[in-house]
């Protein structure tokens, strides 16, 4: 009987789910047919839930992340320990996955396999497009709609429009809130510059940066710049943006197309492979390119704000950070860094749950220590200038300047649409590779990988 | 006299040889271990001061107070002791089948098993981790130990060590009426147990230092294995610290090599053998 | 009466081999028919659905200018290995137990030790003591006016590092099982050949080789199955395959389309081109060192 009771409840759930995800997710036949069966095994985990949860337990959910212990990691633990501690009815349990946004990603996949779903992940901005495309998933304002509803205009009273904008897809649909928010920005050896006979320490364009690396190389030998090289274009879409190019335009409501083969674009990153080729600028990994950074080897490092603690800790010389260069006569893009938080959990206990540890990770308080511990910009518009934020800390840790003052010139983590969305990452990465490594000139290799993309992207 | 001492020459020269091949494989340990001893800013301004100016202890007690290090530990540890006695036992029987039993199809069985060690892990790693979740094992070490219990190295091994044994002892043993368990225990287990210590060791360091196959099963920490915590400190966007990530790299190789000094002798007359065939 | 008990021993023989056997299909032979079957499907991991598509995978691998890159690689990498994992071994071997024979013990215990340590802290460790720019061994070439190349983004070094490093942790084992080979050459032949002045050049190639090349074949198909494998772990660590495939090799290949680009089915028609390849050396290694074996007994 008490069976036969479990089933119903979660037959009843899962078709609230299913009204759920037809508002979220997008309409295709095939997305249809992947959340109903994502439901089914959904319903599944319900049963097991409801069954322990009659028990009286806590409500148990997981949070996935991706904060190894250099990168706030223990500020997980912390928070998550003091948000368990401070409630009765909900245990959440935190989850590390390796190799950032990406391992998480798959992970996720995966785990879906399988048909066990945590209940909030982080998504890196990149994979908005392939995680709405692929998972279930409640969107914010949804969550907020039903479990939070004197709380209606939480999104838009906390935070800047264009930075809510980072965690639409390509349909327009808002899968989830901006949670971790980081910049490029360029570190710069001022000791070594004033060795090279450099006057000007804080260049503002990338044609700066090209003239200061060429004189260190030539004065002292030493490397004159390092743009980081780990498994995504990130910094390499803030070059090409920021000369005016752009890596994806959309042509029409659901079409859209590479451009970043344009004149601008070929330019960047000719420019940038000169460099490597003239022995002036680093081609190398992420780890050893910023190692070569702090240990004097390097002038220039162009790398995420997320370091700053880690250049500001281990550098033995005078270390200062400078907004993100423009190219002469453009404007500064830099594309966001990090992830928002999206809800995955299925069932109505675990959303509910999920968005009350979500709403706790948002607070003023919760945002500075999340800024301390990782060394992200708060996405939330009112805690760095709040006594119980981040005033003091800012004072303190001026690196982090730059990065605050560039926040308007955040633009998008160009997420690829469409089911190749990752193959069209990885064909990038691997243009990038050919350019730099000589192989090919900018043009041609750019060209060829735009047409590459091209023919996989929805058009 | 003379053409002695030419030949002590050359042979010193030889010595001096095979000695840097010595300080080429030791290298990588000691600057491990040394660097396990400063801080993170020292190890990256001071790569080639390989002592420690200023040794200290902080990435030890780093690694003990911020993450959950006695249980990855035992962890480790468990997943390795029950791997190895699984691993271990059905090979004795396997290998004692081979050698000492006559049956139908011996020949297709044994080429069997042997195939498996070229069967690469990427083969059956897609299928292996969705049966492990639909058991509900993923994230749990009994998903990691679960499709190690057989290993073809151990049968392989142990019937290299059993055919050395003269097959009258057991012929003999056999006309005595003495069932083949006993015979197993009581004659041949003591004869082979250079090779089933050497067998156990191996796969214990093997299953200790595993990292393909937990880095899909296990995601949280206090499931994690020591290399799992190991690349924790590596490649993150906040930058490696890799005077913590040395720190736990000398506490993994810890027990494997203990282990191995220990048991030394055993393992290497074991493998020695492996590739003598007939 | 004697049948009666040969029936009995076979059944008990099958009951001994039962465990291992029933391990190795469930874990090991039942997923590689399934990774066939996967090979003709287009699935994402996720997808409820696995679309049939025939050979359209293989023949995407097949036509894929990176995969010839790859086949090429994963020949370059096994000849690397075999370098450091057969023949250095096989020469040390000889000056070890032909040349000079004091002091075997030592060095076996020294040359095994890394074996027994993990390949991602040699791979971290590598890492930086081999770091182009800052590591200690750039710093010493830089002394001798030596620039290191930067090999992690160079095409053929970043082969050339990664084979170190896993030579680092298979050197030993391989180095163990040459010697026994090779020590098990009548040394009373040696010795003759000596006292008549053969050079110990000869010695080596027309004695020594040929005396002990049971083991050599078992440690040249043992260094490709095993070498390819271990090579994984550097590569996951330290190039994710790359620059632009320059390191992928079969295995990271199979890893990167399941588990990157959650493509399964390319994946798996991946893995059974491997497979194939490995299979071949199965049967060479059955028809030149297990032969005879068997029959023995």
């Amino acid at each position: 009987m008490k069976k036969k009771m479990t089933q119903l409840l979660a037959l009843a759930l899962s078709a609230g789910m299913l009204a759920g995800c037809g508002s979220t997710a997008a309409t295709t036949g095939t997305e249809q047919q992947s959340s109903n069966e994502e439901a089914e095994t959904a319903t599944k985990d319900a049963t097991d839930k409801d069954t322990s949860k009659s028990s009286g337990e806590k409500t148990v959910i997981e949070y996935w992340h991706c904060n190894a212990e250099t990168q706030g990691g223990l500020t997980v633990d912390e928070l998550v320990k003091n948000f368990n501690e401070s409630n009765d009815h909900i245990e959440v349990v935190a989850k590390y996955n390796p190799d950032m946004y990406k391992g998480l990603m798959q992970n996720l996949q995966a785990e879906t396999a399988t048909g066990n779903t945590p209940a909030l992940v982080q998504i890196g901005w990149a994979f908005v497009d392939y995680f709405s495309n692929n998972f279930a998933y409640v969107s914010p304002q949804d969550a907020i709609d039903t479990y939070d509803a004197e709380d209606k205009t939480f999104l838009t009273d906390n935070f800047l429009p264009n930075i809510l904008d980072l965690a639409v897809n390509s349909s327009g649909e808002q899968v989830g809130i901006p949670y971790s928010l980081s910049t490029p920005v360029l570190y710069v050896n001022t000791d070594l510059l004033s060795e090279a006979g450099v006057e000007n320490t804080e260049p503002a364009t990338w044609e700066e940066v090209q003239e200061i690396a060429a004189q260190v190389k030539e004065n002292t030998g030493k490397y004159g710049l390092y743009v980081q090289e780990p498994e995504d274009f990130w910094a390499q879409q803030a070059l090409i943006e920021s000369a005016g190019g752009k890596l994806l335009t959309q042509t029409g409501d659901n079409t859209y197309e590479a451009t970043f083969a344009s004149e601008e674009g070929i330019h960047a990153m000719q420019t940038y492979a000169d460099m490597v080729a003239d022995g002036s600028a680093l081609h190398i990994g992420w780890e050893e390119g910023a190692q070569s950074f702090v240990d004097g080897n390097c002038a220039m490092l162009y790398t995420t704000i997320a370091r700053r603690a880690y250049v500001q800790e281990n550098a033995k010389f005078n270390a200062i950070s400078v907004k993100s260069p423009e190219w002469e006569g453009q404007t500064r893009q830099v594309p966001a860094g990090g992830c928002f938080l999206a809800i995955t959990a299925q069932d109505k206990d675990q959303i509910a749950a999920a968005w009350e540890f979500e709403k706790y990770l948002y607070s003023v308080e919760s945002m500075a220590a999340w800024t301390k511990g990782t060394g992200y910009v708060p996405p939330r518009k009112d805690v760095a200038d709040a006594e119980n934020g981040l005033k003091d800390f800012l004072a303190e840790n001026t690196m982090m300047t730059p990065a605050i003052e560039q926040m308007e010139d955040v633009v998008k983590w160009t997420a690829w649409p469409g089911d190749a969305g990752l193959t069209a990452e990885q064909t990038l990465l691997d243009m990038r590779d050919q350019i730099l490594g000589g192989e090919v000139s900018a043009e041609e290799g750019m060209t060829k990988a735009q047409d590459d993309i091209n023919a996989l992207l929805p058009q | 006299m003379k053409i002695r001492k030419k030949i002590k020459d050359s042979q010193i020269l030889w010595h001096i040889l095979l000695c840097l091949v010595v300080a080429i494989l030791l290298f990588p340990i000691v600057f491990a271990v040394m660097n396990s001893f400063k801080n993170n800013t020292e190890a990256i301004n001071n790569v080639m001061h390989l002592l420690p100016k200023e040794p200290t202890l902080e990435n030890y007690i780093h690694v003990f107070e911020k993450l959950p290090f006695v249980r990855i530990t035992l962890n480790t540890f468990i997943i390795a002791v029950v791997v190895t006695l699984l691993k271990t036992i059905t090979s004795l029987f396997a290998a004692y089948a081979f050698v000492y039993f006559d049956f139908k199809g011996k020949g297709i069985l044994y080429f069997l098993m042997l195939s498996t060690m070229f069967i690469p892990f990427t083969v059956t790693m897609i299928p292996n981790y969705l049966l492990v979740s639909k058991l509900g094992l993923s994230d749990s070490i009994i998903g990691v130990m679960l499709p190690q219990f057989a290993d073809v190295l151990g049968i392989f091994m142990l019937r290299q060590s059993m055919r050395g044994i003269s097959k009258s002892l057991i012929e003999v043993a056999r006309l005595d009426n003495i069932g083949n368990v006993k015979i197993m225990t009581d004659i041949v287990l003591p004869l082979v147990r250079p090779a089933l210590i050497s067998t156990g060791i191996i796969f214990f360091i093997n299953s200790w230092n595993e990292y393909v196959w937990p880095v899909l099963i296990l995601k949280s920490k206090e499931n994690y294995t020591l290399s799992l915590a190991l690349q924790m400190y590596i490649s993150s966007e906040g930058g490696t610290n890799f005077s913590v990530a040395m720190a736990v790299s000398v506490m993994t190789m810890l027990i494997p090599l203990v282990l191995y000094i220990i048991f030394q002798r055993y393992i290497i007359n074991t493998f020695a053998m492996s590739g003598i065939k007939g | 009466m004697k049948k009666k008990l040969k029936e009995k021993e076979g059944l008990l023989g099958y009951l001994f081999l039962i465990p291992s056997l029933l391990a190795f299909c469930i874990f090991m032979f039942y997923p590689m028919l399934d990774t066939i079957y996967l090979s003709f499907f287009d699935w994402n991991l996720v997808k409820p659905t696995k679309t049939f598509v025939g050979l359209s995978n293989y023949i995407t691998l097949f036509t894929d200018p990176n995969t010839l890159k790859i086949l090429k690689n994963t020949l370059l990498y096994i000849a690397i290995l075999l370098v450091f994992n057969l023949i250095v071994p096989y020469i040390l071997s000889f000056i070890l137990s032909v040349i000079i024979k004091k002091g075997q013990g030592f060095y076996k215990a020294v040359f095994f030790l890394p074996s027994v340590i993990s390949l991602v802290v040699g791979s971290i460790l590598y890492t930086w003591i081999l770091n182009p720019v800052s590591g200690p061994v750039a710093i010493i070439a830089k002394h001798f006016g030596i620039t290191m190349p930067i090999w992690s983004q160079t095409e053929g070094w970043v082969i050339v590092v990664l084979c170190i490093i896993t030579s680092w942790k298979a050197f030993g084992y391989n180095f163990i099982v040459i010697l026994a080979g090779v020590s098990g050459v009548s040394q009373d032949v040696i010795e003759a050949a000596r006292l008549d002045g053969v050079p110990m050049i000869k010695i080596f190639k027309d004695m020594i080789i040929p005396m002990s090349s049971a083991t050599g074949i078992y440690v040249l198909i043992y260094t490709i199955v095993q070498g390819l494998q271990f090579v994984y772990t550097p590569i996951k660590v330290i190039t994710q395959g790359g620059p632009n495939y320059a390191s992928s090799n079969l295995i990271y290949k199979s890893y990167h389309e399941a588990f990157t680009l959650y493509r399964t089915g390319m994946s798996a028609a991946t893995s059974v081109l491997t497979v194939a390849i490995f299979m071949v050396l199965l049967i060479l290694e059955f028809k030149f060192v297990e032969k005879g074996v068997y029959y023995e007994n």
